[in-house]
């Protein structure tokens, strides 16, 4: 088939230029036509018999498709403009950075659209054409600009008023998992056992990046039944909650077991020493004997601490703790001090995983354990650090609703009869009824909207078939509701061109502020009609983010918008960059999404995202970061608190939180172009695009080039590279003094050599306008004086998020309007977020 | 070489050659001897099934160190090619190849196998890949149409027809299970009966997305396509594996492998992976199997080397990086060796295993320093082709790779004389 679709694009060309035509009627007409050609062929027809009128339809169906309403070419003062100050460079076999103007179509496509922008955009900046070789008049420039953003803006407005500027999006895996959490009223985690989903502009909701084929079906599907499987088993069951606790003595070896990896019973505690033994801390009596959530409930505290610290960081981690099952799913980490601690975790455990709790601290001296296990005595004669646990309580519980409620999700009101031994039945008068009135009420809310009768016909043909076949209402009624979890209606966001109508608009909101389904207030105001007023909404952002579903946001916003979810991706040397472990890495998320919590809740100002005098630490962090533990107490050394920076602190902001440090190198060493494009892309809102293709490959060669800075400093000779490393390089080389790690440092080079042996670092640089900075402090200060520019970028970053479209030419002034409207609110966060929502971009397909 | 006798249980016939050969059997049979008859073809070398395995290396090799000076059959083994020498007659180098086009440096990792230049900017659509194209025309014959594994995470260049990722498996544990594992007798059943049901669903919600689209014109036309698609092509596939869900799986006398946990041990991981895949291949589970080894971020954990792989890759000529890259990709090359030998030391009735699999070993990056996709890294092994060879052509005018896909094609019996932007078959592999 591709050489069918390849030779109609190549007639669409030809006709389009040939013979224009017209006529929505005509279009319609082929189209139905072509349908059902497309069909034939995909059923046997021979290709030979139908394929010139096929090619024929084909052009028919491009020329329309790909356009709305008329071919609205570039103006011709444009392209004047164009071949009178630009073509002497952007033209010909090897046109300067790839650019070569007289390829580039007059129509614009959303192939293109982003090429004509940064023509427009360069031109604008002053960029273009370079200063020193041309010479324009400030005039020509504008009328330039002007009729260039006209066009673009015509042409795009006029299609996303025909098709949106949104096409469908797919629920994303978390929203999928939530969904399903709030429909049925289960918890079990379902996101986790779908692959990785692509994320486009940074974001998986993008449609555009959302593929789909018979995998991705097929996946939804398994999802669904995991989802159904787990609801209804919940339903059949009368759970008694089994509570189970674990003395010291129960939690460590068995008095004849001298060498093993479980804790040893000293002073009635049951103790594991610090050490990098694998599974070293295994306690076999929290063994779960199904796959489930539970609530742990442990009494500990900490043994011979290092000196200076107040306590033993510890980690808490479940899996099978065999070398045949070797990954470790991580629960929680603590400070374990010298008083006792109860602390309380809840876990989802699988079918024969258990616990393990060990010292976690990689700074922590370790022990010496001979032959792969640990005696009983051996670690206590080391002066090792420890823990030691008292007691272990165990409970299986259901977070969330409980079973009545799931009951109540799939029954509504029918009866589940439980017989003697706990297992349910279902009966229902007068089936058919039942079946009918069920699933009318399932289907409106899972397609998130408002449904006629007639609508959910189909899905109670296929149950009320399967009922008459095996009289089985309950497995009828769950094909009935697999089915309804597999329609598009449910799977997708629908939402008619133009403005959106309340239910659309409540689909989004919910989406975007707590990645699950509308509840019963929005369901309420839709079908009021009050969701498109611009008041009404920005009091239910401030309700969702109050409720306690509200706490997603931020996290589930950041984890794609900072790509805090990449942590893990690298594991910084461990002897280069001693002292990072997943402690550290899991605070340093923490710290980031507490900091930016408290910009939502108190409407900080959104210069806060580049400088601060206070951030969110805990007793294990500070002492990474070097940070006086002043005011963080002895006794909860574990939670996160807020901490006041001292003026001297190299701390402050974003882009000195170890996360952002640690996700933007590659766990060996930094570079400043990874760091700079990542500040201006997350940040500052700098597209930069990719080398152009045929920018001639300059093997680097950094044999004799001493440091990373020299090394870029190539990039000044060519044009070609510097105009887009103008705006890569300062902020990287700002942030040069923070190794991979998130450490603050003064040199290069290992920390073991002479301090004299290694180059210093220089993060002072120029920005693209040439203001100089000679360190972070100093850039900082230059960047905040745009805040606009700052708050314009998380505004677009929203509206990514929140409509699945990245941010286009003809969105601008949408934007704009945005931002200087929370303008007035001294660009604060959580206002920023009100003014997204209340935009017409957020109410508009 | 000492080669192991696979026991394959072939109902159809034994024929007189391999009824000759039955004294070696024996000797070999502990390992194999339990596997089951899971194909239903003739039992003579002719009628053995065509595989095709496709590895592909996300951060390319080091050309120097890669192709030999000389052309032809009498080439000097590089530095790489050394350690796999004693294969040389199994297998083809090429150079001076690559798929018209095609730029983007990482970004064409898309391409490797489709030949569709996916563009810097990423917006383009993906066409099919080979090893999809493979399996939709000859992959429903064995249990699984094609399989598609890589060393970390679900990034693949494998692509649907309407251009979508294929999320590839990365656990050789899981892998493992859903070849060899039979579930239980109630799960099975369970399974077809679900399998059943969902073919009933897929009927029917492919009859809503047609209602729908009446309800919302043309705005999201090309959504519910793909949606549309999806769903006859799933349907399609679950009555095929209808089939196969009442049919038990092959058993293999190896223990379910335990998978390497740290993401950086690149070479650890390939072993582990090469190994499952023959088991695969072995039994027939599958035909067609692409292996994609991305790029990893740390360091791999072998003597002499201290920098990540994926910054060693971008060496910039210092001399310490090429030292250790060298030492990484020189690993990579043995163990793929290693993999050919283990192909090569299974019988399939008179002839290896690798005679009927043609293994593609390649890369997206001709040169991974200045992200170059030109001049690409192409080992291609086994599969009934003509080897011992380096087939080099114009380094600066390079011959269209989509070429070697035809050639492929062709071998594997499907009647097509183009791929992507293919311009024949390749030259000098015929025998």
């Amino acid at each position: 088939m591709s050489g069918i679709r390849d030779t109609c694009r190549f007639q669409a060309i030809v006709l389009h230029r040939n013979h224009p035509v017209d006529g929505w009627l005509k279009y319609r007409c082929l189209c139905g036509t072509l349908e059902r050609l497309r069909f034939h062929l995909m059923h046997g027809f021979k290709k030979t018999t139908f394929l010139p009128l096929l090619i024929l339809l084909c052009a028919w169906q491009q020329v329309h498709a790909q356009k709305s309403g008329e071919f609205a070419p570039v103006p011709e003062s444009v392209r004047k403009f164009l071949e009178s100050n630009c073509y002497d460079c952007h033209q010909g076999s090897k046109p300067d950075g790839g650019l070569d103007l007289e390829e580039l179509s007059n129509e614009l496509t959303s192939a293109n659209a982003h090429k004509w922008t940064r023509i427009h955009d360069r031109v604008r900046d002053g960029e273009m054409p370079p200063p020193d070789s041309a010479d324009i008049e400030r005039a020509e420039q504008k009328r330039f600009l002007k009729s260039t953003s006209k066009w673009i803006n015509q042409v795009q407005d006029s299609r996303s008023a025909a098709f949106g500027r949104v096409s469908a999006r797919r629920l994303t895996n978390l929203q999928l998992e939530r969904t399903l959490h709030d429909l049925l009223g289960i918890n079990i985690p379902l996101a986790t056992r779908m692959p990785e989903e692509p994320k486009t502009g940074g974001f998986t909701t993008v449609a555009e990046g959302q593929s789909m084929s018979h995998f991705q079906m097929k996946q939804h599907v398994d999802i669904v039944d995991l989802a159904l499987d787990d609801a209804f088993k919940r339903a059949f069951t009368r759970r008694e909650s089994q509570n189970k606790t674990f003395g010291a003595a129960k939690i460590a070896r068995p008095p004849d077991r001298n060498r093993c990896r479980i804790p040893e019973l000293i002073n009635g505690h049951a103790v594991t020493w610090s050490s990098r033994m694998a599974f070293y801390g295994r306690i076999p009596m929290t063994t779960a004997t199904e796959a489930g959530w539970y609530r742990f409930r442990i009494k500990a505290k900490g043994l011979k601490p290092a000196s200076g610290q107040s306590g033993v960081w510890c980690t808490i981690r479940s899996g099978r703790c065999v070398s045949s099952s070797p990954l470790m799913g991580w629960i929680d980490s603590f400070e374990a001090t010298k008083k006792h601690k109860d602390l309380n975790v809840v876990a989802w455990l699988g079918e024969g995983d258990m616990l393990e709790i060990r010292p976690g601290d990689s700074t922590l001296k370790v022990g010496n354990f001979q032959g792969g296990q640990v005696d009983t005595g051996v670690g206590g004669k080391q002066n090792l650090p420890g823990v030691a646990i008292k007691s272990i309580e165990m409970q299986r519980i259901e977070p969330g609703p409980d079973n009545d409620a799931v009951r109540k999700s799939l029954f509504a009101s029918e009866r589940v009869m439980f017989g003697k031994n706990f297992t349910g039945s279902l009966k229902p008068e007068d089936p058919k009824k039942s079946l009918k009135s069920l699933l009318y009420r399932f289907a409106k809310k899972s397609f998130r909207r408002p449904i006629e009768a007639d609508d959910i016909l189909p899905y109670l043909q296929i149950a009320w078939d399967r009922y008459e076949k095996s009289q089985d209402f309950v497995s009828a009624l769950r094909v009935g509701y697999r089915s309804i979890l597999c329609s598009p209606r449910f799977m997708y966001f629908l939402e008619r061109p133009g403005k959106l109508d309340d239910f659309a608009i409540a689909s989004r909101l919910s989406y975007l502020i707590w990645n699950r389904m509308l509840d019963s207030e929005l369901w309420t105001l839709a079908s009021k009609k009050q969701l498109s007023d611009p008041k009404v909404l920005r009091k239910q952002v401030e309700r969702m983010l109050r409720d306690p579903r509200g706490k997603d946001f931020v996290a589930d916003f950041s984890h794609q918008w900072l790509d805090l979810d990449q942590i893990d991706f690298t594991e910084p040397d461990r002897r280069l960059y001693p002292g990072f472990d997943p402690i550290v890495e899991k605070s340093m998320i923490q710290e980031t999404q507490r900091y930016l919590q408290e910009m939502i809740d108190n409407d900080l100002d959104i210069g806060y995202l580049v400088d601060s005098d206070f951030t969110f630490l805990n007793s294990r962090l500070a002492s990474y970061y070097g940070i006086d533990k002043n005011g963080i107490g002895t006794t909860d050394g574990d939670e996160m608190q807020k901490v006041r920076l001292q003026k001297s602190s190299q701390r402050g902001g974003l882009l000195t939180h170890g996360s952002v440090l640690k996700i933007t190198a590659n766990g060996t060493t930094t570079s400043p172009v990874l760091r700079g494009v990542w500040v201006s892309e997350k940040l500052l809102g700098e597209h930069i695009p990719p080398p152009p293709e045929n920018v001639p490959a300059i093997e680097p060669d950094i044999r004799g080039a001493k440091s990373i800075r020299d090394m870029l400093a190539k990039h000044k000779d060519s044009e070609d590279c510097a105009a887009c490393h103008r705006k890569i390089d300062p902020p990287g080389f700002a942030l040069e003094n923070f190794d991979p790690s998130g450490r603050w440092r003064t040199h290069y080079g290992s920390w073991k050599k002479n301090i004299k042996t290694r180059a210093q670092v220089n993060p002072g640089f120029q920005m693209s306008d040439g203001k100089e900075f000679i360190d972070l402090a100093q850039f900082k200060k230059l960047v905040l004086a745009d805040k606009e520019k700052l708050a314009r970028n998380v505004a677009e970053k929203l509206i990514t998020y929140g409509t699945g479209a990245t941010i286009q030419f003809s969105d601008r002034d949408d934007i704009e309007a945005c931002v200087s409207r929370a303008a007035k609110k001294d660009y604060g966060f959580k206002s920023l977020l009100k003014e997204v929502v209340a935009s017409d971009l957020f109410r508009t397909k | 070489m000492n080669r192991k006798r696979t026991g394959f249980n072939f109902q159809k016939k034994l024929n007189r050659r391999t009824i000759l050969r039955g004294t070696g059997v024996t000797l070999a049979l502990p390992l194999l001897g339990a596997m089951k008859p899971s194909y239903a073809k003739g039992a003579d070398a002719e009628n053995s099934p065509k595989r095709f395995v496709a590895m592909t290396l996300g951060l390319g090799l080091h050309a120097p160190n890669l192709f030999p000076k000389e052309s032809g059959k009498h080439y000097r083994a590089s530095r790489y090619l050394k350690p796999i020498d004693d294969m040389r007659d199994k297998f083809t180098i090429i150079s001076g190849s690559s798929h018209p086009g095609v730029g983007g440096g990482h970004r064409a990792e898309a391409s490797i196998l489709t030949a569709n230049p996916v563009g810097s900017s990423g917006r383009a659509s993906n066409t099919i890949s080979i090893d999809q194209h493979l399996a939709k025309h000859l992959g429903d014959e064995t249990r699984f149409p094609s399989l598609v594994l890589s060393s970390t995470g679900p990034n693949s260049p494998s692509y649907t027809e309407n251009g979508a990722m294929i999320p590839a498996q990365d656990s050789p544990s899981a892998l493992f299970k859903s070849l060899f594992v039979n579930d239980s007798k109630r799960q099975r059943e369970k399974q077809a009966k679900r399998v059943r049901e969902g073919r009933s669903i897929m009927d029917l919600v492919q009859d809503d997305v047609k209602r729908l689209e009446r309800e919302l014109g043309k705005s999201d036309r090309q959504r519910l396509d793909a949606y549309y698609t999806s769903v006859r092509d799933l349907e399609k596939r679950l009555a095929a594996s209808e089939a196969w869900a009442h049919r038990p799986k092959p058993k293999v006398d190896t223990k379910k492998p335990v998978d390497i946990g740290n993401r950086s041990d690149f070479v650890g991981r390939q072993k582990l992976m090469s190994d499952m895949i023959r088991l695969a291949l072995q039994t027939d589970s599958s035909r067609f199997i692409v292996y994609h080894l991305g790029g990893s971020g740390g360091v791999v954990p072998i003597n002499g080397v201290r920098e990540g792989y994926h910054a060693l890759s971008h060496h910039g000529r210092d001399e310490e990086k090429l030292q250790q890259l060298a030492i990484v990709e020189q690993e990579i090359i043995a163990s793929w060796g290693r993999f050919l030998r283990s192909l090569d030391g299974v019988d399939e009735n008179g002839e290896s295993l690798l005679d009927h699999t043609s293994v593609l070993l390649t890369s997206n990056l001709g040169n991974a320093s200045n992200h170059s996709n030109k001049n690409m890294p192409v080992l291609f092994a086994g599969g009934g082709f003509k080897h011992g060879q380096h087939l080099a052509f114009d380094q600066k005018k390079n011959y269209p790779l989509p070429n070697l896909f035809v050639s492929l094609m062709q071998k594997l019996g499907l009647e097509t004389d183009e791929f992507a932007s293919s311009t024949g078959t390749m030259t000098g592999l015929e025998i």
